[in-house]
């Protein structure tokens, strides 16, 4: 049979709508080539019955048949009236499928992208904090004491209160290995070194990036979608020099000085430890300690610190400067940070290893 | 226009205090059902803080709006989203999902709230972007939508679900005048198909012009003139005649007066 009839409900609406389309595609797909949709005992619709008609338009289209609308009501041609149904039957252009060459291009572009932002971003602040002065621009103090006091002054009961527990971890560790040969005051070294040289640098980075870095990422990324970063570039002011540099100098300071108070706080709690449940004397404690650290060590770790608070400030920034669409981007923007600051941290703390005890 | 149209939404003694001022300092007013009512006035007047009472986005401080017979601010959430899902709200910046598509924020109300087939709800939002001549847009992101393009985008989506009533928060402001009165002629053209109720709050005189039923005029969070068009238009009343000739009175006492501190 080629030809069908279909006679469309009393009340054409979201209740009925489905058993319609339901009927033309049964009529289309049992061969017909015409089908008639008889909508004269229609008295009432609503749009997504008119919606249910298109869609049986297009799929009488796609199968090479023909829809017929008989019998319309005058709202009917007045709601058609407001729209072209040529226009919306007409096929849609397929969504392009990427070769894998091109799928994988798209994955890699957006992180090298990132990576030469992150890069452009930290060579640029730079550039503005050693040629900023010649300009009559220098550092902006008043920004970067705002910065700090977030970075670090806020950051402080969190860093204190997981070195304190640290310490106390890393020397209840230490000392179960370490009685079995009566070398308890070896503890001190145990705690001592790791903490000074790994421990505090790296933590204090990681609580860093989870903070600040997403904190400038999420900052930055909303004044972009709130076009207050070309407001500012409009303005003559410089968003590296206003902006980015407060929030890296502040994160560089905020990781050292964070790093020596966790260093201090945890050697305190492995000593607390050594001293209460070990049975160390305090004074032995701290005079083992003394021999364990050295100076250059210590220096050594403070500018790996530096390092990667600098690492974090510029990720944070660069990411949250690159933020083009909206919510979604700010969001992306804030987690990439972290990510990607964390990563960095171990990096840069891989290559300050390999300088120090393999370089000489 | 005929008076025996009923009412839809009704506000009675909208006070709403933001500190120790009132936005809203006692406003009465009824829409009825299938006019195009226009709530206008300057900036600061608290047309917006009405129009958010009106949809039901934040309770005044004090006073009732109710829609269709049911107290809106004090209706259980059964019922709040009942009535909801019956009105339909174009924001100022579209506030369209970053995250989605054009056509997927338009399809998102029918998507969440009915249980249609996928087919019906694209044509159906298809066809409301073509409504507002959003078609070729369709799958582009918000982004990529120019401000126009975002609040006719934000029109077809607001008429989704079929509304009663649709809000409008300045839907020309920010608009060239081509593209102003293109979305003037949208909310027009939809008001006299489907007999959707429109309020639409602007300062935009000529749009309140073209589009108006009924006009009320906001001045201090106070009503100072409720009425048709005409009506509002020939009241002679000299802040309705200030807002209406866009003569402001502080205008009048601005100048030269630095010259009182030049030396001479």
């Amino acid at each position: 049979m080629t030809h069908s009839t279909i006679h469309g409900p009393a009340a054409l609406d979201r209740r009925s709508v489905g058993a319609l389309v339901a009927d033309i595609d049964r009529a289309l797909r049992s061969g017909a080539r015409r089908v008639q949709l008889d909508l004269g005992s229609t008295e009432s619709f609503d749009s997504t019955g008119l919606g249910g008609v298109v869609a049986g338009l297009r799929a009488a289209r796609a199968a090479g048949a023909e829809l017929k609308l008989k019998g319309l009501s005058r709202p009917m041609l007045d709601f058609f009236s407001l729209l072209s149904v040529q226009r919306l039957v007409q096929p849609e252009r397929a969504p392009q499928r990427l070769d894998p060459v091109r799928r994988l291009g798209a994955f890699v572009e957006p992180m090298v992208d990132g990576a030469l932002a992150v890069l452009r971003t930290g060579v640029g602040a730079l550039r503005e904090l050693l040629l900023g002065p010649f300009r009559g621009a220098p550092l902006r103090l008043d920004r970067t004491a705002i910065e700090v006091d977030h970075c670090a002054a806020g950051a402080l009961p969190i860093v204190m209160l997981i070195a304190f527990l640290l310490g106390l971890i890393l020397a209840m560790q230490a000392w179960v290995q370490l009685r079995v040969w009566g070398a308890e005051i070896y503890v001190a070294d145990m705690v001592g070194v790791s903490v000074f040289s790994e421990i505090g640098p790296l933590m204090t980075a990681i609580v860093l990036a989870a903070r600040s870095g997403s904190r400038n990422a999420a900052q930055l990324g909303a004044m972009v979608v709130g076009e207050e970063i070309q407001a500012l570039e409009q303005m003559g002011i410089r968003p590296l020099a206003f902006l980015v540099l407060p929030k890296v100098v502040a994160c560089a300071f905020a990781a050292v000085a964070l790093g020596i108070v966790f260093d201090a706080v945890a050697v305190a709690g492995g000593g607390l430890f050594a001293a209460t449940v070990a049975g160390i004397e305090p004074m032995a404690f701290v005079e083992q300690l003394r021999v364990a650290l050295d100076l250059d060590d210590f220096l050594v770790a403070q500018a790996k610190t530096a390092t990667f608070g600098l690492a974090v400030g510029v990720v944070g920034c660069a990411l949250g400067l690159r933020v083009s669409s909206g919510s979604e981007g700010v969001g992306r923007a804030t987690t990439n940070s972290v990510v990607v600051g964390i990563f960095l941290i171990i990096v840069i703390d891989a290559v300050f290893v390999a300088l120090q005890r393999l370089g000489g | 226009m005929d008076a025996a149209k009923p009412d839809l939404v009704v506000a009675r003694g909208l006070v709403t205090t933001l500190g120790d001022r009132n936005v809203l300092d006692g406003v009465d007013l009824a829409i009825r059902a299938g006019e195009v009512f226009v709530v206008m006035g300057p900036s600061g007047c608290g047309k917006t803080t009405l129009l958010r009472h009106l949809a039901g986005l934040q309770p005044p401080t004090r006073g009732t709006v109710t829609v269709a017979g049911h107290d809106l601010h004090h209706a259980s959430p059964d019922v709040l989203h009942q009535l909801r899902l019956r009105s339909g709200m174009s924001f100022q910046g579209g506030a369209l999902l970053g995250s989605l598509t054009v056509l997927e924020n338009v399809e998102l109300p029918l998507r969440e709230n009915t249980d249609l087939p996928r087919g019906v709800i694209r044509e159906t939002a298809r066809m409301k972007l073509d409504m507002v001549g959003l078609l070729a847009a369709a799958d582009q992101m918000p982004v990529a939508l120019s401000g126009g393009m975002k609040k006719r985008a934000a029109i077809a989506r607001a008429i989704a679900l079929d509304p009663d009533v649709v809000y409008f928060d300045e839907p020309s402001a920010g608009l060239d005048p081509i593209t102003a009165a293109e979305v003037d002629n949208v909310i027009t053209k939809l008001n006299q198909v489907f007999g959707i109720t429109m309020v639409v709050v602007t300062h935009d005189l000529p749009s309140a012009a073209t589009i108006a039923d009924r006009i009320v005029v906001l001045l201090g969070g106070k009503v100072v003139a409720l009425g048709s068009r005409e009506q509002v238009w020939n009241d002679p009343d000299p802040r309705i005649r200030d807002f209406i000739e866009r003569r402001l009175r502080a205008e009048e006492s601005r100048g030269m007066d630095v010259v009182a501190h030049l030396e001479v």
